[in-house]
């Protein structure tokens, strides 16, 4: 078996920033309407 | 800039998922035929479990809605799905990661369990569209529930797609009849991640609910100076 370490990162990197991106977002878009 | 304080469940939130990262990372032992890829399983079964129960909430929540007509519910089910199609994004992409080594492919369009949750992830991103394309609130909260019902038709549709056809998809190895076929360290640490993951659900649906709550409220206000 190939060293599969490259998939393993590359999958938790991506989780984890899709979860980080979408608090961010919803951090950015409760301030938006906050400011109006 | 406004301050915005975070929420002790946002915060419990972020513990949650840090320590089941770190036991899954630094704490679990490698499978032996699979290696470090294994360790996606971690991340993929909690998402996909997460966006099962996101998109069944907006169906409860929307078959309610339509009986009793209260807007709490039809605020809940839209937070519900957007976060669901947060987590059924990373299902998505983590799959197929997985899948690449060990499968040999990222993705197989044959694959009835691999399409269906894609069609799951499209359904809910319409639903989305759908709710931004009607102005009447009215309207928006009936349309939206009936395509909300309608999408969670496909859950147990993939649920069960892995006994039902022919597929590269493993069959369950916890949610079944039998015994978990999965060694006791691995099993807890999923049992971490499931519940860090259905925490960190909990604290999106909530800032997303609030969101949506202050929005109504300013639209409320300002048709009522217009």
């Amino acid at each position: 078996m190939p060293d599969t370490t490259p998939y393993y990162h590359v999958a938790y990197a991506a989780a984890l920033g899709i979860y980080a991106l979408y608090a961010l977002s919803l951090y950015l878009r409760r301030n938006r309407l906050r400011g109006e | 800039m406004t301050n915005l304080k975070i929420s002790w469940v946002s915060t419990a939130a972020f513990v949650a998922v840090a320590a089941a990262i770190t036991r899954a990372v630094f704490f679990t032992p490698l499978e032996l035929r699979q290696g470090a890829a294994q360790k996606i399983f971690y991340i993929h079964v909690p998402a996909a479990w997460v966006a099962f129960l996101a998109f069944a909430l907006v169906a409860i929540a929307s078959a309610v809605f339509l009986w009793l007509r209260d807007t709490r519910l039809d605020r809940f089910a839209e937070s519900s799905a957007e976060v669901g199609v947060v987590f059924t994004t990373v299902v998505l992409i983590t799959g197929p990661l997985w899948a690449k080594p060990i499968w040999g492919t990222y993705w197989a369009w044959w694959d009835v369990r691999l399409v269906s949750t894609l069609f799951l992830w499209f359904i809910y991103v319409a639903y989305i569209v759908l709710r931004g394309a009607v102005e009447s609130p009215t309207l928006r909260a009936r349309y939206s529930a009936v395509l909300g019902i309608l999408g969670a038709l496909l859950i147990p549709f993939i649920h069960l797609s892995v006994y039902l056809f022919a597929t590269l998809h493993p069959l369950p190895i916890v949610a079944k009849a039998s015994k978990p076929s999965l060694p006791g360290e691995m099993l807890l640490t999923l049992f971490v991640s499931l519940a860090a993951f259905t925490l960190l659900y909990i604290a999106f649906v909530r800032a997303r609910y609030k969101y949506a709550e202050e929005r109504e409220t300013i639209a409320a206000a300002r048709e009522a100076h217009a």
